[in-house]
This record gives C-alpha cells, sequence and structure tokens, in this order.
C-alpha cells in the first residue's frame, strides 16, 4: 500500500509530491473493496441508452430478486474458497434440502405422481407432509433442511480435514450421491402445493412501490414494485452476519490464515481441523438458505435443482466479486458486488435476446476473466509490498 | 418456399389469417424450455414463422431445461413490457407458478402443449393424452393378441415419461386404458425416461434383460424410438411386422422418425398431435386476448388428435405433422 501524504505540521510551503501515475491509479482501482461495483455502474452506464429496460424499475426489481438466493449460495463458497477450497456439493444440497424441506410441509400429495417415491406412505400421503397444518410447521421444515445441510457440511468438512482428501473430489462425490439420492426420494418428481407461509419466504413483499402518477383510482399490478422482500431480508441478513465472522471475529482470521498457508496457520496454533470442517458446515447451510428462497419462488421442492450450470454462477458470481480461487482473499462485500455484477450480466444478455447458450459461454469467458483479473491483483500486491 | 413452410403458412398463418390482420403489431416473448425433440422443433419453428411473418415481434427464450431460469426469463420479459407470453414449459408445477406470475403481472399468457398442473388460470393448449395413448396402444394390443396362443400371459412394456409432467400422466393413463380391456392378458413392465434419453436407454435395458420376452411396447414420445432401437438390436428384436420375432410398437408425438418407422414396417401406430392445430390455437387465443385487453384470458383447448396406424397410413399419412416433415426431407438434413 502506497502511504497517504500528509501534511507537516509548519506553515512552510507543501512539499512536492510526485504526480502518482495513471498505471499507478488503475492498479488502485483494480486492487479496492468496491472495484466490481464500479465495474457494474460502468456496464449498466455503458449500456443503458442501448437497453431503456436496463434501468427500468420492473426491471430492476427482477435483477434484485434474482441476486438475493444467488447471493445465500454464493456467501457459502465464499468461506470455503477462503480456505483455499471449493464445494462443488452446493447444488446437489440445494436439491436435497428442497425435497426435504417440501415433503415435510406440502399440504397434498398426487398418489398418481408421487406414490413410487419411497418417502410415499412414510414421510408423504394424500393428506400432505407430518408438518402440514401444523403450527409453526414451516419454521420446523426449516430447521430440519437446516440440519440436513449441516450433516452434509459435517460429512464433507471431516472427510477433508481429518482424512486429507482433495476438496475438489470428495465435493464431486457428494455432487453426484446427494443429486442422485434427492432424485430417489421423488423418483424425480416434484412436489408442489407449499403453504403460503413458506412461498413468502421467497416471493412475498414487505414493501411495495407504485412510482409515478397515480392517474386510475386502480394501480395496475404491473406498475406496483416489489421493494423490500423477504428473501432480500433473509439474503441482507446471512451476509451480514457472514461479514462479521468472516472479516470481525477471530474465526474469520482463522479461516482466512488457513487459505493462505494451511501449514503455518497449524504451527500458529489455528485450530485447522475444526474450522475447515465449519467451513463447510456454513457452505451446506448457506445452500440449504438458498434452497429455501428457491424453493419458494417456484412454489415446490424440486430434486433439480441446483442443477444445471448453477455452480458456474455460485464460484463464477464469488471469483468476479474477487475472492481467490487460491485462498486467503475474502470479503463478503467482494462477493454481493461480484453477485451483483452476474446477476447484471445474465439480466442484460437476455435483454440483447441471446440464446441461453450464447449468454453461457459469454458468463464462462467473464469467470475467465476474472480468475485471470484474480492473478493479476495477486502480483499487484505482492509488487506493492516488495 | 419449402414445402414446411408452406404447410405451416397454410395450416397457421392461413387457418388464423385474422391474427395479422386484426390485431395490432404485438410484441410477444416465446419462452420455451428447451428444444430437444422433433415436437419443439417443429412447435417452435411453427410459432415464431407466423407470429413473425404476420409483423408481430418475438421475444424468445431459452431456458434450457432450468425452471428457476425459466421464471426468470418470464419476469423479464415482463419487465420490457411484452403484450403477451407463449410458454413451453419445464414441467407443470413450474407451469403454474409462471402462468400466475405473469397474469398478476397484467400479462396474457398461453402454454403450448405441456400443460400447468392448475387448468384453471391462462390459455392452456394441450393435446388429448390418455385418448390419443389409448388409440395407439389398442393397436399394437390388438396385434400382440393375434400373434400370441390364447394360455399365454403377455408383457407390455411402457417407457413413461416425467410425470410431472400431466402429457406423461395422461399417456400412461390411456396405455392403462387400453391394457385394461384386456387385463388377464398381460402383466405391465413400467421404465421410466424423465424424457431423457439417457435414462431411458439404462433403465430399457434393465427391463429387456429382466423380462427377455416383450409382446408389446409403448413408448410415451416418439422421440425415444432410436434408444429402443439401441435396445433391442443388439439383441435381435429389432424386427419390421412379418418377421419372426417382430413386437408391436406405439408411441406418441407423430414425429418425422416415427413416421419412416411406420412407413418400414418397425413401428405399428403413434398418436398424433396436431402440432399446427395447437400452435394456431395458442396464437389464435393469445392475440385476441391481447386485442380484447383481456390480461387474464383462461381457456383450455384441447387438440383431439389421433393415431396414425398400419391400417390407416395410406389415408391419414399426411395429417401427421411428422410426415410432412418427413415428406420435406427433414430426416435427411
Amino acid at each position: 500500500m502506497i502511504p497517504a501524504a500528509t501534511a507537516p505540521p509548519s506553515a512552510s510551503p507543501p512539499p512536492f509530491t510526485p504526480r502518482r501515475g495513471l498505471g499507478a491509479r488503475a492498479g488502485d482501482l483494480i486492487l479496492s473493496d468496491y472495484f466490481v461495483l464500479y465495474l457494474s455502474i460502468a456496464y449498466v452506464a455503458a449500456l443503458a441508452p442501448f437497453l431503456p429496460t436496463l434501468t427500468a424499475p420492473g426491471n430492476i426489481v427482477n435483477v434484485m430478486s434474482n441476486m438475493w438466493p444467488l447471493l445465500v449460495v454464493a456467501i457459502g463458497q465464499t468461506f470455503v474458497l477462503a480456505i483455499a477450497g471449493i464445494d462443488l456439493s452446493q447444488g446437489s444440497v440445494v436439491a436435497l434440502t428442497s425435497v426435504v424441506g417440501a415433503m415435510l410441509i406440502t399440504t397434498a400429495a398426487d398418489p398418481a405422481v408421487l406414490a413410487k417415491a419411497p418417502i410415499w406412505g412414510l414421510v408423504l400421503t394424500e393428506g400432505g407432509g407430518p408438518f402440514a397444518g401444523l403450527m409453526g410447521g414451516v419454521g420446523l421444515a426449516v430447521m430440519a433442511m437446516l440440519l440436513v445441510a449441516a450433516l452434509v457440511g459435517l460429512l464433507n468438512g471431516t472427510t477433508v480435514a481429518v482424512l486429507n482428501m482433495p476438496p475438489f473430489m470428495v465435493t464431486l462425490v457428494g455432487l453426484i450421491t446427494i443429486s442422485a439420492f434427492a432424485i430417489w426420494l421423488t423418483q424425480s418428481e416434484n412436489i408442489a402445493r407449499l403453504p403460503e407461509s413458506f412461498i413468502k419466504l421467497g416471493k412475498g413483499d414487505i414493501v411495495s412501490v407504485h412510482i409515478g402518477a397515480k392517474d386510475s383510482p386502480q394501480i395496475p399490478r404491473r406498475e406496483v414494485y416489489s421493494f423490500v422482500t423477504y428473501a432480500m431480508v433473509i439474503a441482507v441478513g446471512v451476509a451480514v452476519a457472514a461479514h462479521v465472522l468472516l472479516n470481525r471475529t477471530i474465526f474469520g482470521r482463522w479461516v482466512l490464515a488457513i487459505g493462505m498457508n494451511r501449514r503455518t496457520a497449524e504451527i500458529s496454533g489455528v485450530p485447522v481441523r475444526r474450522v475447515i470442517i465449519a467451513v463447510y458446515v456454513i457452505s451446506a447451510m448457506c445452500a440449504a438458505v438458498g434452497a429455501i428462497l428457491y424453493s419458494a419462488r417456484l412454489e415446490a421442492g424440486r430434486p433439480t435443482l441446483g442443477g444445471g450450470t448453477f455452480l458456474l454462477d455460485v464460484i463464477g458470481a464469488a471469483v468476479i466479486g474477487g475472492t481467490s480461487l487460491f485462498g486467503g482473499k475474502a470479503k463478503i462485500i467482494w462477493t454481493f458486488f461480484g453477485v451483483l455484477f452476474f446477476v447484471l450480466l445474465s439480466n442484460t444478455l437476455n435483454l440483447m435476446n441471446l440464446s441461453s447458450f450464447q449468454v453461457d459461454m459469454v458468463k464462462g469467458a467473464v469467470i475467465l476473466g476474472a480468475a485471470l483479473l484474480d492473478v493479476l491483483r495477486t502480483r499487484l500486491m505482492q509488487e506493492r509490498r516488495r | 418456399m419449402n414445402l414446411l413452410t408452406k404447410f405451416a403458412a397454410l395450416a397457421v398463418v392461413a387457418g388464423g389469417a385474422s391474427l395479422g390482420g386484426q390485431a395490432q403489431a404485438a410484441t410477444i416473448c416465446f419462452a420455451f424450455q428447451d428444444l430437444e425433440t422433433e415436437f419443439w422443433v417443429a412447435g417452435h419453428k411453427a410459432i415464431t414463422t407466423t407470429l413473425t411473418e404476420a409483423g408481430h415481434q418475438v421475444i424468445e427464450r431459452n431456458a434450457n431445461e432450468d425452471a428457476n431460469r425459466q421464471l426468470e426469463q418470464v419476469r423479464d420479459c415482463v419487465a420490457q413490457g411484452v403484450d403477451g407470453i407463449i410458454i413451453i414449459p419445464q414441467d407443470g408445477d413450474s407451469a403454474t407458478t409462471i402462468v400466475r406470475e405473469a397474469q398478476d403481472a397484467d400479462v396474457p399468457i398461453a402454454v403450448f402443449n405441456r400443460p400447468p398442473t392448475d387448468l384453471s388460470r391462462g390459455i392452456v393448449v394441450v393435446a388429448d393424452n390418455a385418448t390419443i395413448a389409448e388409440a395407439a396402444t389398442d393397436f399394437v394390443v390388438e396385434q400382440a393378441l393375434e400373434n400370441a396362443t390364447e394360455d399365454r400371459q403377455l408383457n407390455a412394456l411402457i417407457i413413461v415419461g416425467d410425470l410431472g409432467d400431466p402429457n406423461a400422466v395422461g399417456r400412461r393413463d390411456g396405455f392403462r386404458a387400453a391394457i385394461a380391456k384386456h387385463e388377464d392378458r398381460f402383466n405391465v413392465i413400467e421404465v421410466a425416461s424423465n424424457w431423457d434419453a439417457g435414462t431411458a436407454l439404462a433403465n430399457l435395458e434393465a427391463a429387456v434383460t429382466a423380462n427377455p420376452q416383450i409382446d408389446l411396447m409403448f413408448t410415451s414420445s416418439d422421440f425415444l424410438f432410436p434408444t429402443i432401437r439401441s435396445v433391442l438390436e443388439p439383441r435381435g428384436m429389432w424386427k419390421t411386422a412379418g418377421e419372426e420375432g417382430h413386437i408391436p410398437l406405439a408411441g406418441l408425438d407423430g414425429d418425422a422418425t416415427a413416421c419412416q418407422l411406420i412407413k418400414d414396417g418397425y413401428v405399428s401406430a403413434t398418436g398424433v398431435q396436431d402440432l399446427y392445430f395447437e400452435a394456431e390455437s395458442a396464437l389464435t387465443a393469445i392475440l385476441a386476448a391481447i386485442e380484447a385487453g383481456d390480461t387474464a384470458p383462461n381457456e383450455v383447448i384441447e387438440d383431439p388428435g389421433f393415431a396414425l396406424t398400419q391400417d390407416n397410413l395410406a389415408e391419414r399419412e399426411m395429417d401427421m405433422w411428422g410426415c410432412v416433415l418427413l415428406a420435406d426431407g427433414f430426416l435427411n438434413r
């Protein structure tokens, strides 16, 4: 870091300070916590004249709505990346917990669709799940989802920390087996008819706004925009808690220390194994919270949730934000901005009417660019430390 | 103008000539889950060609089989201020959610071919899957019974689709109804496909290995015929009608591959969805709703369909969209 110039105590003319070059200023910008935010603002400013819908209130609401579930899952991934690990099982945890939550609280199930599922008769009947209509049933289902996720995280973390197995392999196996288990539980069927109180978590408004004059007694529904939603409150709450945990506590320092150099951290007295296990538990529980938001917005427990290019979105958003794939460098605010940029990217590519294949190709290229930027940042920081 | 375009133009544009004439140019969002089968490809072409030729703007969104992505894409379309939405949903549950989202945003929506689990909202164009499947299965049941001695118990195999899709449920129901007419003669073997060729291949191989004597087979979608062939052929079970060991096969959709296989004698019958009728109905209904300012039109339009069999092939061949494509050289491209 370049120390800030300070004024001398005397009244004499200020000493000559050489003007900093463009390269140094660009370096400052790239190393700034807010680099991706600036990038997002520049991106919107550049495209807005060509895509007028981009800044329309309805579109901004969509961008925000798409951000929240992804943000929660990406926060979990941020912790894992911070210890130089990776959690490929997050998508499968989303699928499994989505099914588990839905089968407990669904208010009715169709035997024509679900009678062949192994949970039929045991957990699920035509009258729904065991917590259907129960006071606090949704809360119990949410707790069950978090518990299942915590168990998966515990298994992943223990395998990585105690058996010293590569996280890529451990979580890849988790991805395959847990996804298959989720599909087996319902025989690939969705579990719909979820209670309204659960659906609200994914798409319910707390504050809605209408922008503009009230020309008619009845404001058209498409002109009423969600401003504060339950999903937003949940995601921001998780983000704030994660920020405090990662960047304001000794636990967070341990996480980053392990990511920088596991051996050094061990010698320094960091309880490495326990921290690694805790990080994988956090990652899986974040995936479960993401499952709540995704299942609620789609109004069904879906064993195929978290499939396809979902992991690309999660890891991509975290890396674009600035979290290093090499570990030791991570901030929740970076992930927040990374998710914002990533969702904006998807949104604008859609508005450009590109096909889903083209959208995925562009996303992949942007993630590659972000990974290269990570290398550049690391070099820049090393040079400035010299 | 090739034969397909002519057919589409005649069957859809001409049928709905008023579409372009009566309504002002509208912006229609066409959100589809993917185009993995001939049916969806042909449906996509019929809808987009008709709309653009009638002067409407089409915004296409491909969700790549991701229900969440499709929901986000439909929300994007609403934000873009489209006048109406036509959707081919990932499944019946997501369709219900998306229809409600669109109607809550005052945008009329039509669901093409794959119906929501809740039929009470939106314009829903759907084939009478149960009746069509029953007609196709009836034909192969008769063939199987003719080929067997009276005392022998027969094995009827059905490849079911994704049962979260009401189309798959209807097709299974139709198959079951046909089998129920001779319940004492048939054992039913169900093979899950989840509308995925890889899943179907693995499960069918296991089923055929466990039950080498298959007396008839029904696939819930014609797009699985190549998969069936790849399982039966190495086992010497892929035979034309009249050959020793021929298995009466039936399907549903009415695609070009099925048409070719019926002509070649490998397949006995297929249930036909009238794709062009369905496309025309969806377009007519959505454009009429836009013209009338109806933001929440609710209507179920049923395609009665029919079964194309070895017996009626000569008369009804060109009523099947897949045979029209076949005549246009679709399989040679």
